[in-house]
C-alpha cells in the first residue's frame, strides 16, 4: 500500500489519476481552500491532462521512440485509470459507417462495456454479390438495407429466425424480430423462440407463428407459401387472414389462396449443397495458386496448415528456402479452417504457439496470414513475434485496443518503433476470417498494413536497418530468457495460413492472397 | 446512411475540440471529457434530422454538452466517498467561476508544437504515461525512482507545457491556427 501524500504536486497527480485516498482528498481540499494559486494550478493541470490524454490516444501522434524497452511495457500491465479512446480524427471514414458509430466509433477500453446495435448475423453466402460494400460471412448486421444482386445469403436474426435470401433482393433489417422485403425471394425458418417474427412488404405484413414459409416479391403480387406451421397475413387496409401449412396466397388487393410450392424457393438443403460446392471451388483455387506462391524466390516461409495431426510440425512449403525449417507446434489443437477440409490451428491457451526459425537479416518483408480472431484478451495479441525484442526483432501483433501493429526493435543505435493502424479490430470483426498483410518497404522506408487486401495504414519508419527473426513464434511470444515470468501475449483465435517473404508484395499480389 | 447523417458527423468532427472545451468547463473531473464528447456525439447524431446544419451549431452543441457534462459529472462523483465529493464540487465551482471562454480548442493545437520542444527526458515521460499508458508506479519501478518523484515530474512537465502554450498565445501563435 502506498503512503499518504502531502506534497501538493503529488496530490495533483493523484487527483488526475483519480486515485486520491480519502485523507489525500481532504488534504487537497484544504490546500485548495487556503491557496488560490494552487486552485489555478490545478485547473491548468486538469486542462493539460485532458489534452494530453486526447493526444495520447492517437498512435499516429507519436513523435519519438521511448527508450524503455518493450518488455518494460509488458511487465507494466495496462491497468492505468486513463480511459483510452479512438481519436475522432482517425475515423475520417466515419461517413462510411456512421450508423455503427454508436457501437464502435469510440472504442472504450476501460470502465464502459462495449455495445452493439447489430440485430442479425450473415451466416453464409453462396456466390453472393452485393450492391455497395459486401458484408463478410460472420458479420453482425445492424438495422439497414441489404441489396443482394445475385446469389444466396443466409441471415440469422438474433431472436432466432433464419432467412435465406435469393438475389436480386432488397431486404431491410429493422430489429431482431422484424424485416422488410421489397423485392426478391426469401424463405424463412422461424423456431418457436422467434414466434412473432414479422416481414413487412409493400402489400402488407407477414407475421410468423413458428413455421417455415417462403415469400416471393418478384411478381406484382406478393406470394406467401407456408411449408410448415402457420402464418398470419395482414394485408394493408384489410382483415388479417391465417394461412396454414401447404397453403399459398397471392398477397395483393385481395388474398387469393392456392397450393404452396416449396420447390420454388431455395431450401436449406440447396444452401448446404451450394455452400459445399462454393467452398470446394475456393479450396481448389487456393490449392492451385499455392503451388505458384511456393516457387516464389523471395518466399521464406509458407505454412499451409494441411499437415497430419500426429507430426506436430508445420512443413515449410517455400521451395527456395531450404534453410528455413518446419515450424514446431506447441500446445495448439487442430480445427477447421476457411473451408470444409481446410485445416487450421487454434490458439487458445497461454502455452499455444508454433516455434519458428528464420535465419538472416532482411531489408524488406511481407507478412501474410489468414486468421479468425476470437477476441483481444491481452494487451498485445501475437500473430508473429520474434523472441525477445532487440536488434531489429519484429513483433507483428494486434493490440488490445484493436490496432494492427508491426513493432520493430531498435538496432545500430536507432530506436524501436511501433507502426500501427488505427483501431480496426472491433467486436464486429471477431469470428470472421480475415486476411492480414504487412509490408516493410525499404524503398519508401515505411510499413504498410492491409486487411482483406485493402490498405489500412502506411507508417513511416524512423530509420533504415535490416530486421531479423532468428527465433520467432506464431500466436505467442517468449522473452528469450531462460527463466522468470514472461508476459502473456498469446493469440485468441485460429490461423490457417502464414506466409513470409523477404520482398515487398505489390497491392495486386496482396489482393490475390486475400481472395 | 443518408448524406444528412454524413454531413452531421462531419460537422461534429469539426467542432469536436470545441465540445471538449465545454465539457471540461462543466465537468472538471479527470478522464470525463472524452466520455462526455462521446455522449454528445451520439445524441447529436441520433437527432440529426432535427438540426439545420447550415446554421452555426456551436450554441446547440454548447447546450447539449453542458447538459451531458453535468449529468455525467453527477454520475461519476456521487459514488465517491463524501470528502471526495466535496473536493469534486469545490473544483467544479472553481471551473465555473473561471469567467473565460473554453480554451481547449485553441490550446490543443499549440500543445502539439510545445510537445516537440520538451527536453528529451520530459517527452519520454509524457510518452510513457500518456501514449503508452504506463502508470506512475510502473514508471517509477523502471526508472528506479520513487513514485512521488514521477508524480512531481509529471506535474512539472505539465507546468512547462502550460508556460509554453501561454508564450505562444502571447506571441500570437494561436492566430496561425484560427
Amino acid at each position: 500500500m502506498r503512503e499518504e501524500a502531502h506534497d501538493p504536486e503529488v496530490l495533483l497527480q493523484h487527483y488526475l489519476e483519480d486515485s486520491l485516498t480519502e485523507a489525500e482528498a481532504s488534504a487537497l481540499l484544504e490546500l485548495l481552500q487556503r491557496d488560490p494559486s494552487l486552485s489555478a494550478r490545478l485547473m491548468d493541470q486538469l486542462h493539460l491532462d485532458a489534452m494530453l490524454r486526447s493526444e495520447g490516444a492517437s498512435p499516429m501522434q507519436q513523435t519519438a521512440p521511448v527508450s524503455l524497452s518493450d518488455e518494460t511495457r509488458i511487465l507494466s500491465p495496462v491497468t492505468s485509470k486513463k480511459t483510452r479512446w479512438l481519436p475522432m480524427t482517425t475515423v475520417a471514414a466515419l461517413a462510411a459507417c456512421v450508423t455503427l458509430a454508436g457501437t464502435w466509433l469510440f472504442n472504450l477500453t476501460n470502465d464502459a462495456e462495449e455495445t452493439t446495435s447489430a440485430v442479425a448475423v450473415l451466416m453464409r453466402g453462396v456466390d453472393a454479390q452485393w450492391e455497395g460494400r459486401a458484408p463478410q460471412v460472420g458479420t453482425p448486421l445492424t438495422p439497414g438495407m441489404l441489396r443482394l444482386k445475385s446469389g444466396l445469403a443466409q441471415i440469422e436474426f438474433y431472436q432466432g429466425a433464419r432467412v435465406t435470401l435469393e438475389g436480386p433482393a432488397s431486404f431491410e433489417l429493422i430489429s431482431v424480430s422484424e424485416a422488410r422485403c421489397t423485392s426478391g425471394k426469401l424463405s424463412a425458418h422461424v423456431p418457436p423462440q422467434a414466434k412473432g417474427f414479422r416481414i413487412q412488404t409493400p402489400k402488407g405484413t407477414v407475421v410468423d407463428l413458428g413455421t417455415d414459409f417462403g415469400l416471393d416479391m418478384n411478381s406484382p403480387e406478393a406470394q406467401v407459401h407456408v411449408f410448415k406451421g402457420e402464418v398470419e397475413l395482414h394485408p394493408d387496409g384489410a382483415k388479417m387472414q391465417p394461412l396454414k401449412e401447404g397453403e399459398a396466397a397471392l398477397f395483393s388487393d385481395t388474398v387469393q389462396r392456392r397450393e404452396a410450392d416449396q420447390s420454388a424457393f431455395a431450401s436449406l438443403g440447396d444452401m448446404d449443397e451450394r455452400t459445399a460446392e462454393s467452398q470446394r471451388v475456393s479450396f481448389e483455387q487456393w490449392l492451385q495458386s499455392s503451388t505458384q506462391w511456393d516457387a516464389d524466390p523471395a518466399l521464406l516461409l509458407r505454412l499451409n496448415f494441411q499437415d497430419p495431426s500426429h507430426t506436430r510440425v508445420l512443413r515449410n512449403h517455400a521451395l527456395k528456402a531450404e534453410k528455413v525449417p518446419a515450424g514446431s507446434i506447441v500446445g495448439c489443437q487442430w480445427t477447421e479452417g476457411r473451408w470444409a477440409g481446410k485445416r487450421a490451428l487454434e490458439f487458445r491457451n497461454i502455452s499455444d504457439r508454433v516455434r519458428l526459425s528464420i535465419p538472416g537479416d532482411h531489408e524488406a518483408l511481407t507478412l501474410s496470414t489468414w486468421v479468425r480472431i476470437h477476441g483481444l484478451d491481452r494487451a498485445y495479441n501475437s500473430l508473429f513475434m520474434v523472441e525477445g525484442y532487440k536488434d531489429g526483432a519484429v513483433h507483428w501483433q494486434i493490440t488490445r485496443t484493436g490496432e494492427l501493429r508491426l513493432g520493430i526493435a531498435g538496432r545500430n543505435g536507432h530506436g524501436s518503433k511501433d507502426h500501427d493502424t488505427p483501431a480496426i479490430f472491433t467486436p464486429e470483426r471477431f469470428g470472421q476470417w480475415l486476411h492480414l498483410a504487412t509490408c516493410l518497404d525499404p524503398v519508401a522506408n515505411e510499413v504498410r498494413h492491409y486487411v482483406n487486401g485493402e490498405l489500412m495504414a502506411r507508417v513511416p519508419r524512423n530509420a533504415k536497418f535490416p530486421v531479423h527473426m532468428p527465433v520467432a513464434e506464431l500466436g505467442n511470444w517468449n522473452d528469450g530468457r531462460r527463466g522468470g515470468s514472461v508476459a502473456i501475449r498469446h493469440l485468441s483465435g485460429v490461423m490457417d495460413e502464414f506466409m513470409l517473404f523477404n520482398r515487398v508484395l505489390s497491392e495486386a499480389e496482396i489482393a490475390k492472397l486475400a481472395h | 446512411m443518408t448524406s444528412h447523417e454524413t454531413r452531421a458527423a462531419q460537422i461534429f468532427l469539426s467542432h469536436h475540440d470545441f465540445v471538449k472545451g465545454v465539457a471540461l468547463k462543466y465537468a472538471p473531473w479527470p478522464g470525463l471529457m472524452e466520455d462526455i464528447s462521446q455522449q454528445v456525439f451520439l445524441e447529436f447524431i441520433r437527432k440529426e434530422d432535427r438540426w439545420e446544419l447550415e446554421k452555426d451549431l456551436r450554441p446547440l452543441l454548447a447546450t447539449m454538452t453542458r447538459h451531458v457534462a453535468m449529468r455525467l459529472w453527477r454520475e461519476r462523483t456521487r459514488e465517491k466517498p463524501e470528502v471526495v465529493q466535496k473536493l469534486a464540487e469545490h473544483i467544479r465551482q472553481l471551473a465555473e467561476e473561471q469567467d473565460v471562454q473554453p480554451r481547449y480548442e485553441t490550446e490543443v493545437v499549440i500543445l502539439r508544437d510545445c510537445l516537440q520542444k520538451l527536453p528529451e527526458k520530459s517527452r519520454e515521460l509524457v510518452q510513457l504515461y500518456y501514449y503508452h499508458d504506463v502508470g506512475t508506479p510502473e514508471i517509477a519501478g523502471q526508472m528506479e525512482m520513487k513514485a512521488d518523484t514521477v508524480c512531481r515530474a509529471l506535474s512539472r512537465v505539465r507546468d512547462k507545457l502550460r508556460e509554453c502554450i501561454q508564450r505562444q498565445i502571447q506571441k500570437g501563435g494561436d492566430a496561425a491556427y484560427a
